[in-house]
């Protein structure tokens, strides 16, 4: 019956960081046929489901003969570097970093080259964060911070703010101001109540100005006052105001905008209540960053060659390859979506991949395994951008599970420690 | 088959009424039988003390709330990395963290290597339950369970708000079902939706959440009846309003008489039982809760001891943690959740020098002191929030060694402290046997863990051996041998094995015409499907529950 149509719904999308959770996915034919509901990101990311599975550049083409190999490899190494791409459960990212505490290695994922700078801001300061299902129900004030939701999270507005109506918004859009803050080309929503507008240049001396105001001192040329002051009334008259900004698309100058948004969200509530909301790409990022941290206690850019994490922001993946501090990588994951930084910096480094299309991929790896998409082919958990945990669910066979398979390899890593 | 038999131990078990006395304990297939055919193994206690393992009732080890506290803390974790243990049981090691919040595998290692091998996470959000068990799977040796967060969830307002009281216990056994959940949780009942409309005091159980209906006093007698009804194991497990606030000893005996007669778990009441007034005076009213523990059999409790040294304060309770940045100036996270509950932590250090952690140190001594049924005031830190699970040694030598106690005592700021129930001198020393209730016979019962918190035949094989000294910290820091399901986790001292614990909960029917209704509200303000709320997949039996 490999033509009949069947439908699966409530699937979640993980094409962005919204995680949206109401798709139905039609298949027929073993392909995905349509994904309704979800947005052309989302259909572009479900795409028709295929996938290649095939086991290149091993001796063998025996899955065990081939994870020996590969564990050969990495344990040869002096120094690897296991890295966690998108479209990975968060069950095979904990094995990825069991292997990576195995080996001793340097574990790392694309946080660290795009959206590390929110994460160590929050890490001197906290944050004053919320839910997207608070923002949903509460946020009467919306501040859309040099991004425009609907190019990279086209389902952020309709679903999370500020369309839906809430619990305590019952006209929806009509309850809400919607604040875009344009810095230069990055600019907010279109149909936004209220425009203010700042050449990159401005931006810092605006934040600085902003919470200034706040502090109740005032900072600034009259041209910057008169829109700090017009963005501080606004939201400090809001019963629980959102700042939303986007961790993957950095300012064009460096304005420490991270710090002084989280700064200046966190004040807001000695007067009223205020949440700062940050987007991130798909993929299951969050998902990355999480299972770090509750499995060494950091997000990103761990070591563990002295057998305990350390904790190296500072000198991540990218910085490492650069120098030329990596000798082997395991690839975890789709490697089509890691930052265009790490792969210019891979250099004659060995690699071995193992994820969706890794027999595909463009990177020059010595061994490819293909396994599957989390939430397509793969099941288990997933974070939404806001840590919220989802269940991802296989809708076509995986040629094999990448937990699994990373559990295999473990296994035959520890096999030839023990041998040794 | 795997049997041993441990001879020549001091038990005390007293669930059995065993106190010292030299006698064997049998073990086959993971747990207590009562004999074992002579040539099964041996292992030699003698001159050892014996106890069942350690129970803890009330810590934060698992749930979204416990990684974003890990998140904010790589300073700490920096300070104390933490290798793998040698292990010989095949399993592969891991490494990981410490500081007052570790990462899972050392979280287990650590409370395994104190001889505790039930913890049960006391915060988590419903939504959120999935990462709580895929955290506990990480979460190596230990049984775990946790208390689902109720007491500020919308939907359930608005049962309370119609009157729908049967439904809003039907919402509480589905939530618990849908969870993997153990017991129902209560924070500051009311009290963090209103911070989350800005309203960020709670004067009295009558103040209204939103609307008259709703009220502190309501959410209780609702989810105390729902707990009671259902027939839970653990009755609802209230952290009362206004923690941490001079004067909120009012509060807490109001809340506790609101539920007079019917059964309740009050937890960290040391957090709860200040004199004095807000914003101008402090003092001890340990004694006024206590006396109203011990005269009140329905009502059980745990103290959260506070113990100087670097805590983090990570709490569903987001309105006290504002107030403790901005009197800190310490970094602060607040994370606001579905319209379910809420999340704060701020790392805070208890310094015996400062006249407020003096005294809370003050008033949960004397909790334990002044409580005369130690089956029903319990140990507990709160971990990390008054200090970690690390610290529980050396609170056991504070309640077993008045000397050291009495020394303490002097060291610490005394500004608070006249007419405290300490400072006038307590001369009560904990026992053995007393140690034994506090930290795992008496959350056992307290629990309804039939299997555990006792050494008699069918109960789980978890047990802890301690070579006597003379200091007691010591001597509790370091067992000798732990044995988990029968397992040896701990071999004269070393860590060893690390088999997965098991997860506790139970699974509460409820009746099917929640959902309709549920449907609706979730169709209008929920961000996620209703279908994909549920957890599935959870592995073993859950614990039986007395009701329909």
């Amino acid at each position: 019956m490999s033509d009949a149509t069947r439908i699966e719904e409530n699937v979640t999308c993980l094409g962005c960081g919204c995680a949206c959770d109401d798709i139905a996915v039609v298949i027929a034919g073993a392909r995905i046929r349509e994904a309704r509901n979800a947005c052309a990101l989302g259909v572009r990311w479900f795409g028709d489901g295929s996938l290649p599975g095939a086991i290149g550049g091993g001796r063998s083409a025996a899955i065990e003969d081939v994870l020996r190999e590969i564990a050969t490899l990495l344990r040869s190494a002096r120094a690897p570097l296991v890295f966690l791409a998108p479209d990975l459960t968060c069950e095979a990212q904990g094995a990825a970093i069991a292997i990576a505490d195995q080996l001793h290695a340097f574990v790392d994922g694309v946080t660290s080259s795009t959206a590390a700078d929110g994460i160590l801001a929050a890490q001197r300061r906290g944050r004053a964060s919320s839910t997207l299902g608070e923002i949903r129900n509460r946020a009467d004030v919306v501040v859309f911070w040099a991004v425009d939701p609907s190019v990279s999270y086209p389902r952020f507005q309709s679903r999370y703010a500020p369309n839906p109506a809430g619990a305590h918004l019952p006209r929806g859009r009509r309850d809400r101001t919607v604040i875009a803050v344009d810095v230069g080309a990055q600019r907010g929503p279109e149909d936004a109540d209220v425009r203010i507008q700042m050449t990159p240049e401005e931006e810092q001396l605006f934040l600085a100005s902003l919470r200034a105001s706040l502090a109740g001192r005032t900072l600034g040329s009259s041209s910057i006052v008169a829109r700090v002051s017009e963005l501080a009334t606004r939201l400090g008259k809001a019963r629980y105001a959102a700042v939303v900004i986007d961790a993957e698309s950095p300012p064009a100058v460096a304005s420490g905008r991270a710090d002084s948004l989280i700064a200046l969200t966190q004040s807001l509530n000695a007067t009223t209540r205020c949440a700062l909301c940050t987007l991130r790409a798909g993929g299951n990022r969050n998902g990355a960053d999480t299972v770090l941290t509750w499995q060494t206690g950091f997000p990103m850019a761990v070591d563990f060659s002295r057998g305990a994490p350390r904790y190296e922001p500072e000198n991540a993946a990218v910085a490492r390859l650069t120098h030329g501090a990596v000798d082997a990588v395991l690839f975890v994951g789709n490697t089509n979506e890691i930052p265009r930084a790490v792969r210019d910096a891979l250099g004659s480094v060995r690699i071995v991949v193992i994820g969706p299309r890794a027999s595909e991929s463009t990177l020059s790896a010595q061994i490819r395994i293909d396994t599957g998409v989390a939430g397509i082919h793969e099941s288990g958990m997933a974070l939404r951008l806001d840590d919220i945990p989802l269940p991802v669910r296989a809708v076509l066979p995986t040629p094999r599970d990448t937990a699994s398979l990373l559990e295999a390899l473990g296994a035959a890593i520890a096999a030839q420690a023990g041998a040794a | 088959m795997t049997r041993l038999r441990i001879t020549g131990g001091a038990v005390h078990d007293p669930a059995n009424g065993i106190d010292g006395e030299v006698r064997d304990i049998c073990i086959e297939n993971g747990r207590i039988v009562a004999s074992l055919p002579a040539e099964a193994p041996v292992l030699r206690a003698d001159g050892m003390v014996i106890m069942a393992g350690g129970i803890d009732i009330h810590a934060h080890i698992a749930a979204t709330s416990v990684s974003l506290g890990r998140r904010l803390l790589p300073e700490e974790h920096s300070l104390d990395p933490v290798p793998a243990p040698a292990l010989d049981d095949g399993s592969i090691p891991r490494s990981g963290t410490g500081g007052t919040v570790p990462s899972t595998f050392t979280t287990g290692y650590r409370y395994a290597g104190l001889g505790y091998t039930t913890v049960f996470d006391a915060a988590v959000a419903p939504v959120a339950a999935r990462q709580t068990h895929a955290e506990l799977d990480d979460t190596p040796i230990i049984d775990g369970g946790f208390f689902a967060l109720l007491g500020n969830d919308e939907y359930l307002h608005r049962q309370i708000a119609a009157g729908e009281t049967t439904r809003a216990k039907d919402y509480a056994a589905w939530i618990l079902r849908s969870t993997g959940g153990y017991a129902i949780k209560v924070v500051n009942p009311g009290g963090v939706e209103l911070w989350k409309r800005n309203v960020r005091e709670v004067k009295t159980l009558d103040d209204p959440v939103g609307t008259s209906n709703v009220t502190p006093r309501r959410i209780l007698e609702v989810l105390a009846g729902a707990a009671n009804d259902l027939g839970l194991p653990h009755p609802v497990h209230i952290h009362c309003n206004n923690l941490g606030v001079a004067g909120n000893v009012a509060m807490t005996l109001d809340s506790m008489r609101a539920l007079e007669g019917r059964r309740a778990h009050f937890t960290h009441l040391q957090f709860h039982s200040y004199g004095g007034e807000r914003g101008k005076s402090w003092s001890s009213a340990a004694r006024q809760v206590a006396e109203y523990v011990n005269a009140h059999p329905e009502v059980t409790g745990d103290v959260g001891q506070v113990m100087f040294g670097d805590a983090t304060t990570l709490t569903a309770d987001g309105a006290v943690e504002y107030l403790l940045h901005t009197s800190t100036g310490r970094k602060w996270i607040n994370s606001d959740i579905e319209l379910e509950t809420g999340c704060g932590i701020v790392p805070y250090t208890y310094k015996d020098k400062a006249a407020v952690a003096s005294l809370q140190w003050v008033v949960g001594l004397e909790l334990f002191l002044l409580s005369s049924d130690p089956w029903r005031m319990v140990l507990s830190t709160d971990h990390p929030n008054g200090g970690s699970f690390m610290s529980y040694p050396d609170l056991i030598r504070l309640l077993m060694d008045r000397a050291y106690r009495d020394e303490k005592l002097k060291s610490v700021n005394q500004k608070m402290l006249a007419g405290s129930a300490l400072a006038d001198g307590l001369a009560r020393e904990y026992t053995l046997n007393e140690i034994a209730i506090i930290t795992r016979a008496g959350p056992a019962r307290q629990l309804g863990l039939e299997a555990k918190g006792h050494l008699g035949v069918g109960a789980d094989a978890d047990i802890t051996i301690y070579s006597r000294d003379a200091d007691y910290a010591k001597m509790f820091s370091t067992p000798r041998y732990v044995l988990k399901s029968g397992t040896l986790v701990v071999e004269e001292g070393q860590l060893r094995r690390a088999p997965a614990g098991k997860r506790i909960f139970v699974r509460p029917g409820f009746d099917d015409a929640l959902l309709r209704d549920l449907g609706k509200y979730f169709e209008a303000y929920s961000s996620i499907r209703l279908a994909n709320y549920p957890v599935t997949g959870l592995r073993g039996a859950p614990v039986p529950t007395g009701g329909a």
